[in-house]
């Protein structure tokens, strides 16, 4: 195994991959610190111009996006307090009070660290459970499968939003809309009405797009305005040089906190669709709850930044391993990139593993180095990326949404995935104005046909329901979902009592 | 982006030089995903078939429903010679259950290319040591064992051949494409399925196992494994593909085809690098291709009729 990656690694290192590499993290980095601009968005643009690559070069660019993009957001978080993405909002409690207090260099540092030590923790996760788990898949027949989506399906309905019922109803328009077009076994069309154009049913990626780019930069355009402006804070003189050896020294003498925090943000990568937006708040709160000076967070300590960056890189780790295992996407990222494995012809699944050895321990490899490199595209371009970020989102904004739509065009090369993404992306804001939220709804429609597939199988295989139920991993994930759902009430009513601060939209 | 640089350098060369056919690039529709057996033989095929037709070929691939969108994007063309379409058995079946209108005879052959000889697979967790004893099996405790395919195609309708000349009966699981299938006997999920030489590799390593192959002699390849003549099961099945073009293209643009067609299948290195597929180059003129897909159409019609699944 350690071979194979060396080799991989190796391989790697050519030119014709290292390229698309690193330009795939800058653009991680560059999307990640822009406000407004989530990774999703970032991989989704950056998509279409891995068609003409080969496999490896364009999987090696979307790596480069993820990881890159995870610790971008920290740049603008601790230097300007706003959270680049989703993902690094609790990076800003404690990285923006400490570069107020004149220690901008030491907070950004902190940051990129903490996610690089994440990172390849969650890198030594990856590469370790990923294999095994794999096998465990393979065992997995459709009672299992359709058991193992329905729990993810609970869980993010539970998990995500703050209301059980929206999240069921989310997640529920998702499954409707995998029904329209050819039934998946007997290919019978169904609430087509007679138009050709649902004949094919709903392609996912031009949904994910329309749903987390449109929609959402809708929701930004209406607040360009209002708020602060950036160019204030901007004129502050920042100073970024730091001992870089005390910084690692800081992350290094809480060996603990490290593990844990990254360990959540593996954790929180591995189960389906709660992606990294979910991983800095939890490990932030546990890292509060753990620390003997809980008083200090939020007023710049360094812990703060280590559980929040630590887990959200991490958090990519874990979402690989749930791709490249079970073929089911960890979050919307992944979810693209599950889209791109099928463009470029790869089976993602179980045997993705054993049959695309060398695609698999790439994607291994383009991890580990992204993120070397994303220290590095940091270390030589945070000053740029404050300027960068300073563009005014009214022009920024037209230019994402003409990148998305030539990237769904570029799907098909056809203009039925433009209208599906116009229509989605309507749809997505009017679900944002109600306040439903939008990742029940996109794994419903990833899953809903794997859901209704491995039903059909499991009947079509043995006409005995109770083996949902009997055989033992179906039933316990069936169980599991139960639970979740318990869970989330108990959870719910719980918080009924005390209003929750205002969530940031999330990432999936 | 390279390969459109290429093809645009190559269309404006050509260009002004020749007047006649090809005079930019032809598409090959694929309806089916990159990556699969078709798409893998024809990219292949493709490149000595362009450098002999003198113009550039670009496979497309247009996958869903069966492989019947590509068939409906092909049949949808214009017929002069600037399309041309992959075509492989499903085109009978998918037509005659009802998945789509699109048959053989909206489009007119060039060529038969290649032939992907079937093999009945069984799963590792399976009892059974060979196919006397699954036979016996399915004979003892009929509708229990399980076969995974893609209904109303062509893993589907070889299993229903051996069924009916062996006089036994299986139960069909919906598995969706190859690769879902044999994830599924991977797992042993199903018993038996449809696969090919592809899975050599898997079967030696004892992950699934070849039971026999619908040959009329032995593979070299696999000289163990009987074929179901052997056996006393007299079938002989293959995954059959070749080129057509849409219906009413000119006479001088298909003799071109033909032509292209022609060298390239027959072209030893074409064989050699097939044989990495399980493949066997089975070449076939316009009109012996034509006379083998009448032929294959009733075959298949009369299968559908017999299977209950005639919707026509």
């Amino acid at each position: 195994m350690y071979g194979l990656l060396w080799d991989a690694i190796v391989n790697l290192l050519q030119l014709k991959y290292l390229l698309p590499l690193v330009i795939g993290t800058v653009a991680g980095v560059v999307g990640g610190a822009l406000p407004g601009v989530t990774i999703t968005m970032t991989v989704i643009i950056v998509l279409p111009f891995t068609f003409g690559l080969d496999p490896l070069q364009g999987l090696a660019a979307m790596t480069g996006v993820y990881v890159g993009g995870s610790a971008g957001g920290l740049v603008t978080a601790t230097l300007l307090g706003i959270p680049g993405t989703p993902s690094s909002v609790a990076t800003t409690f404690d990285g923006f009070p400490m570069a107020k207090r004149g220690e901008a260099g030491r907070a950004m540092w902190l940051g990129v660290w903490s996610s690089l030590f994440g990172g390849l923790i969650g890198g030594v996760v990856l590469i370790a459970a990923t294999g095994p788990l794999a096998e465990v898949a393979v065992a997995f027949g459709p009672w299992e499968f359709f058991s193992l989506f329905i729990l993810a399906l609970s869980m993010v309905a539970g998990l995500v939003g703050r209301s059980l019922l929206k999240g069921f109803l989310s997640g529920a328009i998702g499954l409707v809309v995998t029904v329209l077009g050819n039934d998946p076994v007997m290919g019978q069309p169904r609430l087509t009405l007679g138009i050709e154009f649902l004949e094919g049913g709903i392609p996912f990626l031009p949904v994910l797009i329309g749903v987390f780019a449109f929609a959402q930069i809708m929701g930004d355009v209406e607040r360009i305005g209002r708020g602060g402006t950036l160019h204030e804070s901007l004129d502050r003189a920042i100073t970024l040089s730091v001992s870089h050896l005390k910084v690692i020294g800081e992350i290094l003498s809480r060996p603990l906190l490290l593990l844990w925090t990254s360990f959540i943000g593996v954790l929180i990568g591995v189960l389906p669709a709660i992606g990294g937006s979910a991983a800095n708040m939890m490990a932030y709160d546990q890292a509060k709850k753990l620390s003997r000076h809980p008083e200090r967070f939020g007023t710049g300590t360094p812990e703060g930044i280590v559980a929040s960056e630590s887990a959200n890189n991490a958090n990519v780790g874990g979402s690989l391993v749930t791709i490249m295992a079970f073929g089911i996407p960890g979050d919307a990222v992944t979810a693209v990139m599950l889209g791109a494995l099928t463009i470029h012809g790869i089976q993602s699944g179980p045997l993705f593993i054993s049959q695309n050895t060398q695609i698999a321990y790439g994607i291994f490899a383009a991890y580990l180095l992204a993120h070397p490199i994303m220290a590095l595209v940091i270390a030589l371009g945070a000053r740029l990326m404050l300027r960068v970020v300073t563009v005014p989102k009214a022009a920024l904004f037209p230019v994402v949404l003409v990148l998305c739509v030539v990237g769904a065009y570029a799907l098909g090369n056809n203009m039925s995935t433009v209208y599906v993404l116009l229509i989605f992306g309507l749809l997505g804001y009017a679900m944002v104005k109600v306040e439903l939220p939008l990742a029940p709804l996109i794994l419903g429609v990833i899953l809903g046909d794997q859901i209704e597939t491995n039903l059909i199988r499991a009947i079509m295989t043995d006409a005995d329901l109770w083996l949902f139920l009997t055989r033992p991993i179906s039933g316990g994930l069936l169980a599991a979902s139960v639970a979740s759902v318990a869970f989330a009430l108990w959870q719910h009513r719980r918080q009924r009592g005390r209003e929750l601060p205002d969530e940031e939209a999330d990432d999936f | 982006m390279k390969n459109s640089l290429a093809i645009l350098a190559v269309a404006l060369a050509m260009a002004p030089a020749h007047a006649a056919y090809p005079d930019r690039p032809i598409k090959l529709i694929v309806p089916w995903g990159a990556g699969g057996d078709t798409d893998v033989i024809y990219r292949t095929f493709q490149q000595d078939f362009q450098k002999r037709l003198g113009g550039t070929v670009v496979v497309a691939n247009v996958g869903g429903a069966s492989g019947t969108k590509g068939a409906k994007e092909a049949k949808d063309s214009p017929p002069d010679g600037y399309t041309i379409f992959a075509v492989h058995d499903s085109i009978h079946s998918t037509y005659y259950t009802g998945v789509a209108d699109v048959n053989w005879t909206d489009f007119q052959p060039i060529c038969l290319v290649t032939a992907t000889p079937s093999i009945l697979t069984a799963a590792p967790k399976t009892p059974w040591k060979d196919a006397k004893a699954m036979l016996a099996d399915a004979k003892a405790k009929p509708g229990t064992v399980t076969v995974g395919a893609t209904l109303g195609s062509t893993s589907h309708f070889f299993p229903a051949m051996v069924e009916k000349a062996a006089g036994v009966k299986f139960k069909y699981v919906s598995y969706e494409g190859t690769a879902a299938r044999m994830n599924a006997l991977l797992g042993s999920h199903i018993d038996l399925a449809e696969s090919n030489l592809t899975q050599k590799g898997k079967a030696d390593a004892g992950q699934m196992k070849f039971l026999a192959i619908a040959t009329e002699k032995r593979m070299a390849e696999i000289p163990n494994v009987p074929t179901l003549k052997e056996l006393g099961i007299d079938v002989e099945y293959a995954v059959n593909r070749g080129l057509v073009a849409p219906k009413g293209t000119p006479p001088d643009v298909m003799a071109k085809l033909g032509a292209a067609c022609a060298g390239a299948a027959t072209n030893p290195a074409f064989a050699e690098q097939m044989k990495k597929h399980g493949t066997i180059v089975h070449y076939l003129d316009a009109k012996g291709y034509t006379a083998f897909l009448k032929k294959n159409d009733a075959v298949n019609k009369q299968l559908a009729k017999e299977l209950g699944l005639l919707k026509r």
